[in-house]
């Protein structure tokens, strides 16, 4: 049985994959319980498509892969938030023009002789693939965003609650929008190269879908989040593990059963309640 | 105090909320020709008031009269295209409890902390002095054992109650009351009138946009909007027939035995920001 | 241009359901569940490629799963309509990647029906995007009402006599059908752009459902035209160039509709534009006929090859470029041209370059098509070689033992091995002698010089790898795709970092552990990552077990021009002197002449 649990961690890929899927599902946690509350789960699932044509023009012109790809995803929550407003309309309806236009710009400028091939996954990583130097990204990174978050915490809470009270209490309702978006941003350009995009999406939204389900107070839910996605994370690894099935892929299952599971407590839960009243 | 009014301006006074019991009689909102609307197009015009610390004030309309207009008006979100507006002191407004997010996670001592952000500078967070005046508050509002108690759990009432705490919080000198009334029952509404009556017994002036005309009566003043202002004044000699058919624009249901007064055909949500309109509203085929 | 013709008409049908679907999309809300059912077919296309099922019926089950499954879940009170599709989604794409990862070891074949064209439309795609219109046509009608209502105001609904969630489900499905129906045209990825984009840009204009209705039908149609046109203009993938278009349109509407803010909508389009500008630039395309036979290769190594037989007399296209990759090639109209012109093509053979095949339909093209890989010697991929003679008969290794031996397709590398090679040129001098007679000894002489090049290569590298002894010939790659070059030189492929040949296919924790655990008890001497793919997981595993990073691999495509890999001989030196670098602990690399 003990065995059973120090096996994997002999092997330094699942050993980094564990320290990986940690850092990010701690974070994830977080901002996740921002995505599901400000319901932001279309950005955390496209977003990382925007940062493409900032990673074929950095190719073009020789600049670092990673910056352009930082400009193009934070041009890209920019571009939602901005045609959000203006439009009047739905963020909605504001990431789906932004993103695939930004995505046909990308493949368009891909033609070109001089960019590379396979350009999207040099930037996509894989959990099994994740490097000393990917965790310690995720954890500056990661950090930065826990602060941040930490720092407009009672903000975020206040627009998030009623947002037209925003102004009355001194909130800018649009800037709070753009760095939220920017944050989540940030933590997806950092988690895809760790985790890839599929894994991503469902760390930012699985765990705290499954934590709002279960809390009623934002703090216990970010908790209740960072530990789903922990737990979830590990439990896919070591399922990755023994049962020989994709990891990321088997990450993406236990957050799902996660959410599952906390979806029965909760409808128990209820039902014990309505039986009692 | 008093800073010069000029047009187009609007004017926010340094100290809000600062000893309000000693200032009774000051004049708090001055309105002077106003005109307000979006995107150069007045929704509202010809608005001329003044209102006092420590008044009640009684918002009567039409949807899409411009009672919503006027409050961003107030609250500073809206500039006025002409004429001007001064507002001496803190506001805040108290939206309707039925659009607030029931499923959202806070507590009532979460939510009355949020007016604490209305004083701070955007990279303070709210202290520990700040929770127990938000505790304070939900004292003053009745709500003070229901601190810790989840906010989508309350009653319709209750909601009110702990939204105005949230404005209490924020030190507000003067509070925007969004159709407060609506879905209460008379108990909660009898509650409610003696809050503002105590709020206003504070220093508070305290502006309600109602349906209600009836209840209106029994405030300091009325203020009745139809795109244009109608009248200003004690609701004794304002609300008359003659008013209320230009408020409302003829559509009076008269209450039997009680002539002169009416209450409103169907109620419906008063919106009138094109930008949170949805287009495709009122287009039933 | 027959395929622009076909184009035009797909374009036309589908603006009707995506005009229709478009508007409800925009005013209740479902670019996200849209988005979703699209990117859902991966499992879809994996099963069908898999069980082999059409890949349309693929991708409309799953589409009928996804909306199932969101209504389902989003019965749940608590969780929000977005975080469901997000969690429908990934579920759907998770299981996708397992199928392709660990039960069917999907082939590149599945990567290329997630992206498709507006430039390879069958009779099919216009029957299923005329039925698409009508069915939008005839809900619209029938729902319209219901659908605007519950839109409206979902708490006052049931007093409307619309309560009922299958009204709301009719509506998913209407969209999940349009959707499905569009993939064909513009792909996965770029649906939206098709569907909701046309009207989010007529609902900025005007506020009247029916209004907004026939914009969004037309300005899609206009989009989607103008779009194919200018594709057809500057030779872009007409995909998206649609998207580009209609992001554009949509930036120029909603700029002059808000003039007081057109600062920030100057930024917008600037941005836009640019990208626009730059990609533009990312094109130009040389050389008209002259008198010369034209020829069309689908691959990077068989255009070179076919270059190499065919000497001054023959023009060669190749479709595949060094910097496209293949898993995710789009056609574009010069490649249609290309083939409507072409007098013969030469094609890989097996799911590599199985979109020719459309594309040849698409062209009209008369010309006969010659699958190299036809008359080779065939192994199956997953390691076991039909084939006597020399090499190992060894399965690749922990990430594909145990489902191996049911995946079993042939394995399409076969030019890894020179003699394969030398059998192509064979068949490519008799194809064009076949067609060109007159220049038949100018094909013999440069095929057997090409001949002599290869046994020499071949010698040489064989020499090469015989310094070296068998047992220390024991390497990892990254995918399963030298198994030719394995068994021509007596090497061991002992195992392959990923499991399935799709860009989509992800390693288990499991199999990457037994592959390491192999690496040791084997005496592997060196891992190779590979050109076209990240190469995160080949250096863990080299860096976790000590062996040599042996670098990338040319497994898929022939390098840059430029490079020293830019010819097939080029790219089997490569090869070969890395490879052998690799095994011999950086000591000594292949000097191929």
């Amino acid at each position: 049985m003990i065995d059973a649990i120090f096996e994997p961690l002999s092997y330094g890929i699942t050993l980094r994959a564990l320290a990986e899927i940690t850092l990010i599902g701690i974070v994830s946690g977080a901002i996740g319980c921002w995505i599901v509350l400000y319901e932001l789960s279309y950005s955390a699932e496209s977003l990382a498509h925007g940062l493409f044509p900032g990673l074929v023009a950095a190719a073009l012109i020789g600049a670092p892969l990673l910056l352009g790809g930082a400009v193009g995803i934070l041009i890209a929550a920019i571009l939602v938030v901005v045609a959000g407003r203006m439009a009047g309309e739905s963020p909605d309806t504001a990431i789906a023009v932004v993103i695939t236009s930004l995505f046909g710009a990308g493949v368009l400028m891909a033609l070109s002789p001089d960019s590379p091939a396979g350009l999207q996954g040099l930037l996509f990583g894989d959990l099994l693939g994740t490097t000393v130097t990917d965790i310690l990204v995720a954890a500056v990174i990661g950090s930065a965003v826990l602060v941040a978050l930490w720092l407009l915490h009672e903000r975020l809470l206040a627009v998030g609650f009623d947002p037209g009270s925003g102004p009355a209490l001194g909130v800018p309702v649009g800037v709070l929008n753009l760095i939220l978006l920017g944050l989540v941003a940030t933590t997806i350009l950092v988690a895809v190269q760790g985790l890839g995009n599929l894994l991503v999406a469902a760390i930012l939204v699985g765990p705290a879908a499954a934590a709002r389900l279960l809390t009623r107070r934002v703090w216990p839910m970010m908790l209740a989040a960072g530990a789903v996605a922990v737990t979830a994370g590990v439990a896919g690894i070591y399922a990755s593990y023994y049962l020989k099935t994709a990891a990321g892929a088997s990450v993406v299952i236990a957050l799902v059963l996660c959410y599952l599971l906390a979806a029965a407590a909760a409808q128990l839960r209820d039902r014990t309640a309505a039986v009692r009243h | 105090m008093d800073a010069k009014l000029s047009d187009g301006e609007r004017h926010r006074s340094a100290s809000p909320g600062s000893g309000l019991r000693e200032r009774p009689g000051r004049k708090l909102i001055e309105a002077l020709d106003l005109a307000i609307g979006y995107d150069g197009r007045p929704v509202l015009s010809e608005v001329r008031f003044e209102a006092w610390y420590g008044s009640r004030i009684g918002l009567l309309g039409p949807n899409g009269g411009g009672k919503t207009t006027l409050f961003r008006a107030l609250l500073g979100e809206l500039k006025p295209l002409s004429g001007s507006l001064t507002v001496e002191g803190a506001s805040a407004t108290v939206p309707q409890s039925d659009r607030s997010r029931l499923d959202y996670p806070v507590t009532c001592l979460d939510v009355a902390t949020m007016g604490a952000l209305a004083r701070l500078r955007w990279w303070q967070r709210p202290t520990r002095g700040d929770r127990a005046k938000a505790a304070e508050a939900l004292g003053t509002v009745g709500m003070g054992d229901r601190a810790d108690d989840s906010f989508g759990d309350l009653s319709g009432g209750q909601r009110q109650r702990v939204l105005i705490a949230r404005a209490l919080t924020a030190e507000a000198d003067l509070l925007l009351l969004d159709e407060p009334y609506t879905g209460l029952d008379s108990k909660s509404a009898k509650r409610l009138d003696r809050l503002i009556e105590e709020l206003a017994g504070d220093g508070r002036t305290v502006m309600i946009a109602t349906h209600d005309v009836e209840q209106a009566q029994g405030w300091d003043r009325v203020l009745c909007l139809n795109r244009t202002q109608i009248a200003f004044g004690p609701p004794d000699d304002v609300l008359d027939r003659k008013v209320l058919e230009a408020t409302y624009g003829g559509h009076i249901v008269e209450i039997p035995g009680e002539p002169g007064h009416g209450v409103l055909p169907p109620h419906h949500h008063d919106h009138e920001d094109p930008v949170h309109r949805d287009p495709a509203h009122g287009e039933l085929p | 241009m027959p395929f622009v013709k076909e184009g035009v008409i797909e374009i036309l049908l589908l603006s009707v359901a995506a005009g229709l679907a478009g508007t409800w999309i925009v005013l209740r809300g479902l670019s996200f569940y849209s988005h979703g059912v699209g990117t859902a077919s991966f499992p879809g296309l994996v099963l069908a490629d898999g069980l082999g099922f059409s890949a349309a019926i693929g991708a409309f089950g799953m589409a009928a799963v996804f909306t199932a499954l969101s209504a389902l879940i989003s019965r749940s009170r608590r969780t929000g309509a977005d975080s469901v599709t997000a969690l429908v989604l990934v579920t759907c794409l998770a299981a996708g990647v397992i199928l392709a990862s660990d039960v069917f070891g999907s082939g590149a074949g599945v990567d290329s029906l997630l992206f498709g064209s507006l430039l390879a439309i069958g009779p099919a795609d216009q029957l299923l995007a005329a039925i698409a219109a009508v069915v939008a046509l005839v809900s619209t009608r029938l729902f319209s009402a219901h659908w605007l209502a519950r839109g409206f105001d979902q708490e006052s609904a049931p007093s409307l006599r619309s309560g009922s969630t299958w009204f709301d489900l009719a509506l998913l499905a209407v969209v999940a059908f349009t959707v499905t129906a569009a993939l064909s045209a513009v792909g996965a990825l770029l649906v939206v752009a098709l569907i909701v984009v046309p009207a989010a840009t007529v609902r900025l204009v005007t506020r009247r459902v029916q209004t907004m209705q026939t914009g969004a039908v037309a300005l899609a149609a206009v989009e989607g035209i103008l779009g194919l046109w200018l594709s057809v203009k500057t030779d872009a993938p007409p995909g998206a160039t649609v998207a580009v278009v209609s992001g554009l349109v949509f930036a120029l509407v909603l700029a002059t509709r808000n003039l007081r803010r057109s600062r920030a909508a100057a930024f917008a389009i600037t941005v836009l534009g640019l990208a626009l500008a730059i990609a533009g630039c990312g094109d130009g395309r040389a050389g008209e006929g002259d008198g010369r036979i034209t020829v069309v290769a689908t691959t990077t190594q068989v255009a070179d090859l076919v270059a190499e037989v065919g000497g001054d007399r023959v023009e060669v296209t190749g479709i595949l470029r060094p910097n496209t990759d293949p898993h995710e090639y789009e056609p574009r109209p010069s490649d249609v041209e290309a083939v409507g012109d072409a007098a013969i093509i030469f094609r890989n053979g097996g799911d590599i370059d199985q979109w020719i095949e459309t594309l040849v339909d698409e062209s009209g093209s008369e010309a006969e098509t010659v699958d190299l890989g036809a008359g080779l010697p065939v192994r199956i991929s997953g390691g076991h070689v039909h084939r006597t003679g020399s090499g190992s008969d060894v399965p690749a290794g922990g990430t594909t033992a145990g489902g191996a031996d049911e995946a079993g397709d042939t394995d399409p590398h076969w030019w890894h091995d020179p003699v394969n090679a030398g059998a192509a040129v064979a068949t490519i001098r008799s194809s064009l002698s076949g067609i060109d007679p007159e220049g038949r000894s100018g094909y013999r002489a440069d095929a057997s010089a090409m001949s002599r090049r290869l046994n020499s290569l071949d010698a040489s590298i064989a020499r090469c790898f015989a310094a070296i002894p068998p047992n220390r010939r024991r390497i990892v790659t990254e995918h399963d795709n030298f198994g030719y070059f394995a068994d021509r030189y007596g090497i061991r492929v002992v195992g392959t970092v990923i499991p399935a040949l799709t860009t989509e296919a992800q390693p288990s924790a499991g199999d990457l552990a037994e592959l390491e655990r192999t690496i040791e008890d084997e005496n592997v001497e060196a891992v190779f990552s590979e050109t076209s793919a990240p190469d995160d997981l080949s250096h863990a595993v080299a860096t976790d077990t000590g062996v040599t990073d042996g670098g990338p691999l040319y497994g898929d495509s022939l390098g840059d021009s430029g490079t020293a890999a830019s010819s097939y001989i080029g790219m089997m030196r490569e090869n070969s002197d890395r490879i052998m670098r690799g095994v011999s602990g950086e000591m000594r690399g292949c000097e191929v002449e």
